[in-house]
């Protein structure tokens, strides 16, 4: 993210008479004021909004002024509590495994035939162009107790002698989730992979292996810096995709149990269109802003040190 | 010794492409899954062993589904998808382009804040986004569910990354020239990044459609549902019934998977070219 | 110069999408009718038989246009206060008590009072509870069509199957105790079948599972004045054990990933699993579900909850009834009252409403709708079941998640059976305020 000084030479023309700077970032402010128009409109505003009614006891009957009370409530509540440990747990897990997984995909592919690249990709692509809510219907009716097929295949192999409430139990529903997720999120990076280590210098590989090096030490010290800032992006988008899974949570499993499979996107929405807690609901998303700002900004900083 | 390398890498490779098979079939599946649950009775479509195959293949879901204002909501999806896309790709070329290109007051400050907001999901301000829509009057409109999206500033980012491919000097050549800044934007910029809106095109329309999220808080009534929300509302309606559902689910993935086998090469080289620049 | 065309195309298919909202020539009053499927559909069009008693209506009155809207029991609640915060809120809802009384109380209905007392409801009512159901004591905030007890239900296959149909009451009022309930649970699991789901995935269904505890003990949910919740006493501790045990040693199912709704379908199509009862049926629900059931091969029958002496039950109820949401328009208001008078009232209509619900009728004067039908009269005759109607007890809403999620601690074992109860009461009572 460098920014480039471009150096323009002046010719006499009406509006190059302002200074430089002046009539370039005149020129700038209108280019973007249709999307600064957008970005105020419905970013800015509603997420000032957002922070000064989180401070309101906000519900569709009230709205009082409680200072901080929102805010020291969220830390007592065991929903919110289990949902923000979910939200960091979702986000821990599936990104790492997200990126390991597509750049073991995309490293197997990248030198293969572009038959078998196109195909391969278009698989792995597949559950994102069928859409999450579709692909959650099969995954419901696989993890369903009762008409299930997971729990049929393992009980005819005798792995388990009772049905398993995928869906419904602490140690699994998370995970459940994760697995979707990982599967509806994964299609991109490992394009992003296949074309990051096609567009390598092959040169300088073959090279190095002729010099007797091991394929450990070619990928760690000339495939790995190369596609480093794909790794950076592939991070950034995943991370970003992670968090705004809603979707999945609110189709499968609404949160149970007892929130133990709910996330900070998924319980903001509960409380404020279940519960009408609406102030509330807006103290987490500030939480949730914060939190992911804090992710943002440890991400940039690690990578940006690494390269 | 090079042959046992060559040999022993051969078996690596067979292993490798052997194991990812494996791993596409959980990727394969539900979208067979939904395409063959579709042609089922709504028992076979429950009954376990599962028929991999419809034995008794009926249309009966597809007419259950057609019952539905499901064209309705075929073309709303169509609609919101297609004029996010447009919106999304004229407001951000524009100003990916200066915030690459251009040395501005303010520009560092408004670009972090960009690459901020764009991490931020819309559940952040769930509340005051309903609110203020209501407040301008359009929610339960196709608006509600367009504008919104246009705010967040993934696009700016992707096109900011392309614009900066941009040859310095062929913009300076197009100012000598005397073109003025929005003739040379028309001339210059866009067919330089033309791949990238490309790829900014169908990754906002894939995206669009499937944005479960502000399409549930927006829409309401049942003709103005897209197929995602409708789909949801099916199975809210026939959790009896399997089959309608993935008919449903069928209807709202196939557009999506023509778009993108027809654009894949376009889809992938644009999409790459924006992130490995890095 | 494609980039232009493609703004100026932007723009135009903006505008109009903008104006698509905008006034409409203002001849017609129009107004929105949402409505729960809770009528049984026609020709298995959800919507269509709604669509047709709007289009009779507005036969009728020339100068109202009515606009209808499904909304399902999955999605719909949020929806609507989706809409009531969106500001699209419809005009009339086809609904239950239990959250209209709420957005009564928020400010977000016009009152039924005036047409309550028009129409001379009161005296004409079939059971005072359930007209007292549709207001908070100062207002009444819905104006009642049909009524009908949840109740359980039993396979008539399933215990056919396994030889055990004689121990069913079918006389009267099917009444049972928990003992037999109990000893048949455990004879018809040790055959494999699977017992009475004791679903606690969300809300949707969960009146069952709360009509089905605290009878199993003769425990009562409430006081009878509906002031507070009196889930610690013996008895409701003793329900809360009963159900934990139930579930430990496998007579009763837990079902976390299960809502009403997949209960309902769990029970009617016995292709995988045959559940042997359920805990979510009424005559309604019947209706609903007989072409599932007849596809798949099975009959159900309705049976009140078991309770200590059988005869000590008590059920929870639905009522049927249309609220009118306030818009500052009063001619949309004095629209949706004609049309709540027609659906509820209309000497042919009112009468056709109440069956397509297969419920029963909320005024005497519509007399007995379905003579000579023995399953209607079972289930009439439950009405001595009834308990308090404590739906429309301040914080109603916001107890519903508590009772799912106390059942969710028990069948995760974060909670015996008494820490439970005392959690549940001492949590239920503080939503009351």
């Amino acid at each position: 993210m460098v920014e480039k000084i471009t150096s323009n030479k002046s010719k006499p023309n009406w509006y190059q008479k302002l200074p430089m700077k002046r009539r370039e970032t005149l020129v700038s402010y209108l280019f973007l004021l249709p999307c600064l128009f957008f970005f105020v409109v419905f970013v800015v505003i509603p997420i000032l909004m957002g922070v000064f009614t989180s401070f309101f006891n906000y519900t569709s009957s009230s709205f009082e002024f409680n200072g901080l009370d929102n805010y020291i409530r969220l830390f007592q509540d065991q929903a919110f509590l289990r949902s923000l440990k979910n939200t960091i747990v979702l986000v821990v897990v599936a990104v790492p495994i997200t990126v390991i997984f597509a750049l073991f995909v995309g490293y197997v592919l990248y030198n293969r035939k572009s038959f078998t690249r196109s195909l391969f990709r278009g698989i792995f692509y597949l559950p994102v162009v069928t859409g999450t809510v579709a692909v959650t219907v099969v995954w419901a009716w696989m993890f369903d107790q009762y008409n299930g097929v997971l729990n049929w295949v393992l009980m005819n192999m005798g792995v388990i002698q009772q049905e398993i409430a995928w869906l419904g139990d602490e140690r699994f529903a998370l995970m459940a989730i994760i697995i979707i997720l990982i599967t509806t999120s994964v299609g991109q990076p490992i394009i992003l992979y296949i074309a990051a280590l096609g567009n390598l210098d092959t040169a300088q590989i073959e090279a190095s292996k002729i010099d007797g090096a091991t394929e450990w030490q070619v990928f760690r010290h000339i495939t790995w810096p190369g596609i480093l800032p794909t790794t950076l992006y592939v991070v950034m988008i995943t991370t970003i995709n992670t968090f705004q899974c809603f979707s999945l949570v609110q189709l499968l499993t609404s949160g149970a149990p007892d929130y133990h499979s709910s996330t900070i996107m998924y319980l903001v929405y509960e409380m404020a269109f279940t519960f009408k807690q609406f102030g509330y609901a807006n103290a987490m998303g500030v939480i949730l802003a914060v939190i992911i700002g804090i992710f943002s900004i440890v991400q940039y900083k690690a990578f940006s040190s690494k390269g | 010794m090079a042959n046992i390398k060559s040999t022993k890498k051969k078996v690596f490779d067979t292993t490798t492409i052997i194991i990812l098979l494996f791993i596409t079939i959980i990727f394969i599946f539900p979208f067979y899954w939904i395409i063959t649950g579709s042609f089922k009775t709504r028992l076979d479509s429950l009954i376990l062993p599962p028929q991999f195959f419809p034995l008794n293949p009926t249309m009966a879901s597809w007419e259950k589904l057609f019952l539905q204002p499901t064209l309705k909501w075929f073309f709303n999806s169509i609609w919101i998808s297609g004029i996010t896309m447009a919106l999304v790709c004229a407001v951000s070329t524009l100003a990916g382009y200066v915030l690459a290109k251009k040395k501005f007051i303010g520009a560092v400050t408004l670009f972090s804040m960009f690459v901020f907001a764009m991490a931020l999901p819309k559940q952040v301000v769930l509340v005051p986004l309903v609110k203020l829509v209501s407040f301008l009057g359009f929610h339960n409109t196709m608006a509600a569910a367009i504008l919104p999206a246009i705010g967040w500033p993934f696009g700016i980012f992707l096109m900011k990354q392309f614009s900066e491919n941009i040859p310095n000097e062929l913009l300076e050549a197009a100012k000598v020239d005397g073109s003025s800044e929005f003739g040379t934007f028309i001339k210059i910029v866009i067919p330089m990044v033309k791949s990238g809106i490309a790829a900014l095109a169908i990754f906002t329309f894939i995206s669009s459609w499937n944005d479960y999220f502000l399409q549930l808080i927006m829409l309401t009534s049942r003709e103005n549902l897209t197929l995602q929300l409708g789909l949801a509302t099916l199975q809210g309606e026939f959790s009896s019934d399997y089959g309608v559902l993935m008919a449903g689910a069928a209807l709202s993935a196939l557009p999506i998977i023509a778009i993108f086998v027809a654009f894949q090469k376009s889809f992938t080289q644009g999409i790459t070219l924006g992130a490995v620049k890095g | 110069m494609k980039k232009v065309i493609c703004l100026l195309l932007v723009c135009v298919l903006v505008i109009g999408a903008f104006a698509g909202c905008g006034p409409k020539a203002p001849e017609k009053v129009e107004i929105t009718w949402w409505a729960f499927p809770v009528f049984a559909t026609v020709d298995g069009v959800s919507g269509k038989y709604e669509k047709e008693l709007a289009q009779k209506f507005m036969d009728e009155n020339e100068g109202i246009q009515v606009n209808v809207e499904i909304i399902d029991f999955a999605n719909g609640p949020n929806k609507i206060v989706t809409a009531i915060e969106g500001g699209t809120a419809p005009n009339v809802v086809f609904d239950a008590p239990g959250r209209v009384i709420e957005w009564g109380k928020a400010g977000h209905l016009v009152s039924v009072d005036d047409m309550v007392k028009d129409s001379g409801l009161a005296a004409d009512i079939t059971n005072e509870n359930v007209l007292a159901a549709c207001g908070d004591g100062t207002n009444y905030w819905m104006y009642p069509s049909s009524a009908a007890p949840f109740t359980m239900a039993v396979s008539k296959t399933a215990l056919e199957e396994a030889g055990m149909l004689d121990r069913i009451n079918m006389e009267g009022d099917r009444a049972w105790t928990t003992e037999e309930f109990v000893s048949l649970s455990k004879d018809m699991a040790a055959k494999g079948y699977k017992g009475f789901e004791m679903f606690a995935k969300s809300q949707g269904g969960d009146q069952g599972t709360r009509a089905f505890v605290p009878a199993l003990t003769g425990a009562h949910l409430t006081d009878s004045e509906v002031s507070k919740y009196t889930m610690d006493t013996a008895e409701g501790i003793a329900a809360f054990e009963l159900i934990e045990k139930g579930m430990k040693e496998g007579w009763l199912t837990p079902s976390i990933a299960s809502d009403g709704g997949m209960a309902i379908k769990n029970f009617v199509t016995p292709v995988n699993n045959t559940f042997w009862c359920t805990g979510l049926w009424s005559p309604n629900v019947a209706k609903g579900n007989a072409d599932l059931m007849k596809e798949a091969g099975m009959e159900a029958i309705g049976l009140p909850f078991p309770s200590p002496e059988g005869t000590d039950t008590s059920l929870e109820y639905l009522v049927n009834g249309y609220a009118i949401f306030k818009n500052d328009d009063a001619a949309k208001v004095a629209a949706s009252k004609e049309f709540v008078k027609f659906l509820a009232d209309d000497e042919v209509i009112g009468k056709e409403t109440v069956k397509a619900t297969n419920c029963f009728p909320v005024r005497k004067s519509f007399g007995n709708l379905y003579a000579g039908n023995a399953d209607m009269e079972f289930y009439a005759s439950l009405s001595e079941y009834y308990m308090p109607y404590y739906n429309t007890i301040d914080g109603y809403s916001d107890m519903r998640p508590l009772w799912y999620g106390t059942l969710q601690k028990i069948i995760t074992g974060e909670m015996t059976g008494e820490e439970a109860a005392k959690y549940y009461n001492t949590e239920a009572n503080k939503t009351i305020k």
